[in-house]
């Protein structure tokens, strides 16, 4: 084809031969740990180049997939840096005894069987999923009880909306450690009185765990309550017009209309809360950082009574210092994770059509 | 036209601050990272200062010790300070602290190939830097100190920057206002007695509880878990006995007597101890309480009351005398500064020799309240807990922190073992078989 000059091919070439060059020269010098000042810059003013070149690239018919690749690339860059490949290292690591600064040898399958003997972490499991239940149920009946207030003719609606989105805006440390002042100086002063229990509730496993999940009602809650507003707003108007001339009564409006017609909604919602709910670790770690008994699990006496799935891989990486034990759990979780996410989206979508 | 201009112009900018940023994150690195790192301290502006110094750090031109207290990093900021200006040499400290652990944050730091000269490990941590750790033996300062860090592998790796000591603290003046002689409490049944008293004369003496002793296990079980619990493994033991810890290791098992004794010295602890601190406590509570004069015995550690304005009475220590005769403290080194192998070794000695020295001592002492572990530093802790300390230290009553040579994370599991024998979900015998139960558990799981 002759439309592209030889300059063009030459620029294009050109550009694409020198920044290879200095990118390959670039990471030579940091695997080689030489030349500290200049290897950045090779590599940064190589790759520019380089896509210079694939831009100038002399090709009319690929022109437009090209112009895609590179508003793509530093997306898809910063995704594989930060999630692809740490993934693909992880599952690696799993295998092998790394304790976060050597590997000695590779294990193979021990992380797997070992996290499987032990009762902590089957507890974990449990409790997370029975955490995950009560949250899905009672975040989503909160946020949406809240929404419906927050659609109605009230006075003050924007007060009442930013007040209970407010505690979405706290960092769930910060929440944690209110919440534990609150539990155990306060609450007590009341339990005392009226159940002569001068213990906090965050001395109790049950307690403490039935305390995790107000707080993350109190925190979630608000959010949620913000899709289900925007949702209940998008109900036209006509058809509940058309639904009171017909004579229906606010439960039938609720049921019939309003609750068929944000069904999408419900379905984000459910997905939100639940993989949010299973993540569960920073409120986790500060209200009880995972303690509490649980006096015969598996006839195993259970310190971690309040430790859930996220709290309990990191404490074995981190604080147990067992990187590689910590990472086949993780693994095990990311597939807890993933089918459960793929599972519940089915599902919903299909009650959609239903609905 | 002008649309050109800017879509020009906004690319150009785009490139230069791209290249900027590869080429700044390479050539200054170390520094970058010390600014980072140095989040909890109070002056950030000394590592930014030394910027442009740090970049060859490596290559010989300063040595970089990485502190993980961060309470005391001004102090290690002048010590950095009067070391250049006496020697000529740099020293570059970097402090991490606060929620950070110094050992997480090690281990990015090896991983990024950006290891400091210098750092700071707890005496269990030596096996993961196998073969890593610069061995110091036959350096000057070691002639001076029974507390350097001795591996069997790398041999004298660790530099001990100061000792703390932990038992029973005290108000010496509540005792002596209800007559107990702290001297006399060597055993369980004088400290039956003790307390007793104590608590009879309660409001006569003006403390709320005999005891601050605090169980809550999501935020202190540190101070259960492994200094309590520290008790058991090295209390009556001489400083170089290891009966208990290497027991311990061996697969967790637990010595059923001294275990039994140990719970029903708990159980008196908490039978005295203030209710309301108990369970629910805080540290900051605990310690208030002590410095009030609300408590007669605190189950803390002489970093708990550091200065003499603190406390408007005497302290001291007591030992945890759940058998009969006890009578040491542990007292040791809780973390130690290592050189690393392959950093600027020869650097890391020649600071660790003029570190033990009289000006060095001189700032660590008397600017940030530590308490000198060379024999002949000429001075005094202000720590109120000193005396104490030094009279054990010096009768060769003390015992060591073998506590920290468990296993990573026992601490998490024992601590909550302490909180159900405070609630009373457990009696003595239930205490020690519990115990006995998680720790075999936790080893061989």
């Amino acid at each position: 084809m002759g439309e592209f000059s030889v300059g063009r091919k030459a620029a294009s070439f050109g550009c694409m031969i020198v920044g290879l060059v200095l990118m390959i020269w670039g990471l030579a010098m940091a695997i080689a740990k030489t030349g500290n000042t200049l290897r950045g810059g090779a590599l940064v003013v190589g790759a520019v180049a380089f896509f210079v070149g694939f831009y100038l690239f002399p090709t009319l018919k690929h022109h437009r997939t090209i112009v895609n690749i590179i508003f793509l690339f530093p997306l898809l860059f910063a995704f594989a840096v930060t999630v692809i490949i740490p993934l693909v290292l992880g599952i690696g690591y799993s295998f092998t005894d790394w304790n976060g600064i050597r590997t000695k040898g590779f294990v193979g399958l021990d992380n797997y069987m070992r996290m499987f003997r032990q009762p902590g972490f089957l507890w974990s499991i449990l409790i997370t999923f029975l955490f995950v239940v009560f949250n899905i149920i009672l975040v989503n009946l909160t946020a949406f009880l809240l929404a419906l207030l927050c659609t109605s003719k009230l006075k003050g609606l924007g007060f009442f909306r930013a007040a209970y989105f407010l505690p979405n805006l706290i960092g769930g440390i910060v929440l944690g450690y209110i919440w534990q002042f609150i539990f155990s100086n306060v609450i007590t002063k009341f339990t005392t009185a009226l159940f002569d229990s001068r213990y906090s509730m965050l001395s109790e496993t049950k307690t403490a765990f039935i305390g995790i999940v107000i707080v993350y009602i109190w925190q979630y809650a608000g959010y949620i309550m913000l899709i289900y507003i925007t949702g209940l707003n998008t109900i036209p108007g006509d058809v509940l017009e058309a639904s009171s001339i017909d004579g229906a009564n606010a439960t039938q409006t609720l049921f019939e209309i309003k609750i068929p017609m944000i069904a999408p909604t419900i379905t984000i919602c459910t997905f939100l809360t639940l993989t949010s709910a299973f993540k569960q670790f920073d409120v986790n770690l500060a209200l009880t950082n995972g303690t509490g008994s649980v006096a015969n699990f598996m006839g195993n006496y259970l310190t971690n009574g309040t430790e859930m799935l996220a709290l309990n891989i990191y404490s074995t990486a981190v604080i147990n210092n067992e990187y590689a034990f910590g990472e086949a759990k993780a693994v095990l979780f990311f597939i807890i994770l993933a089918v459960v996410s793929i599972v519940q989206v089915r599902i919903s979508n299909k009650k959609e059509v239903e609905l | 036209m002008k649309r050109k201009l800017l879509s020009v112009l906004l690319a150009g900018a785009m490139v230069a601050s791209l290249s900027a940023c590869g080429g700044a994150a390479t050539a200054t690195a170390p520094a970058a990272d010390a600014g980072s790192e140095a989040e909890a301290t109070t002056d950030e502006e000394a590592p930014a200062e030394e910027a442009d110094s740090a970049a060859p750090a490596a290559s010989g031109e300063g040595v970089r010790l990485l502190n993980g207290k961060p309470e005391i990093d001004q102090q290690l900021q002048d010590l950095a300070k009067l070391y250049n200006e006496e020697t000529g040499n740099t020293l570059i400290v970097e402090t991490i602290g606060g929620d950070t652990n110094a050992s997480d944050e090690l281990k990015k730091m090896y991983q990024a190939d950006n290891m400091p000269d210098i750092f700071v490990i707890e005496a269990n941590q030596a096996d993961t830097w196998d073969g890593m750790l610069a061995d110091l033996a036959g350096e000057e300062w070691t002639d001076k100190t029974g507390f350097e860090l001795v591996n069997a592998s790398m041999g004298t790796i660790g530099f001990p920057y100061t000792v703390e000591a932990t038992a029973l603290g005290y108000n010496a003046d509540v005792l002596k206002a209800a007559g107990v002689d702290p001297a006399s409490l060597t055993s369980p049944a004088a400290y039956a007695d003790a307390f007793k008293t104590l608590d009879e004369k309660k409001d006569e003496l003006g403390i709320t509880a005999v005891l601050g002793w605090c169980a809550e296990p999501a935020n202190l079980g540190w101070s259960s878990g492994t200094h309590v619990f520290g008790q058991y493994l090295d209390a009556g033991l001489k400083a170089d006995d290891t009966t208990y810890i290497d027991l311990l290791n061996d697969g967790g098992k637990v010595d059923e007597k001294r275990m039994k004794a140990f719970a029903e010295f708990v159980g008196m602890m908490n039978q005295y101890s203030d209710p309301d601190l108990l369970v629910d406590g805080t540290y900051d509570e605990q310690v208030a309480g002590f410095k009030d004069g609300k408590y007669a015995f605190i189950t803390q550690g002489n970093w708990c009351v550091t200065s003499p304005d603190d406390v408007s009475f005497e302290c001291g220590f007591a030992p945890y005398a759940f058998e009969d005769g006890i009578d040491t403290i542990i007292a040791g080194p809780p973390s130690y500064w290592v050189a690393y192998s392959e950093g600027d070794v020869d650097g890391a000695k020649e600071f660790f020799n003029w570190c033990a020295g009289d000006s060095a001592q001189n700032i660590l002492v008397n600017d940030a309240g530590l308490v000198s572990p060379f024999d002949d530093c000429k001075y005094e802790a202000v720590n109120p807990f000193y005396k104490s300390m030094k009279s054990y230290i010096d009768a060769g009553k003390y015992s060591g922190w073998h506590t920290m040579l468990k296993k990573d994370g026992l601490q998490n599991v024992t601590c909550q073992v302490f909180a159900d024998y405070a609630q009373g979900k457990l009696d003595a015998d239930g205490f020690a078989s519990t115990m006995a139960q998680v720790i075999q558990s936790y080893y061989n799981n």
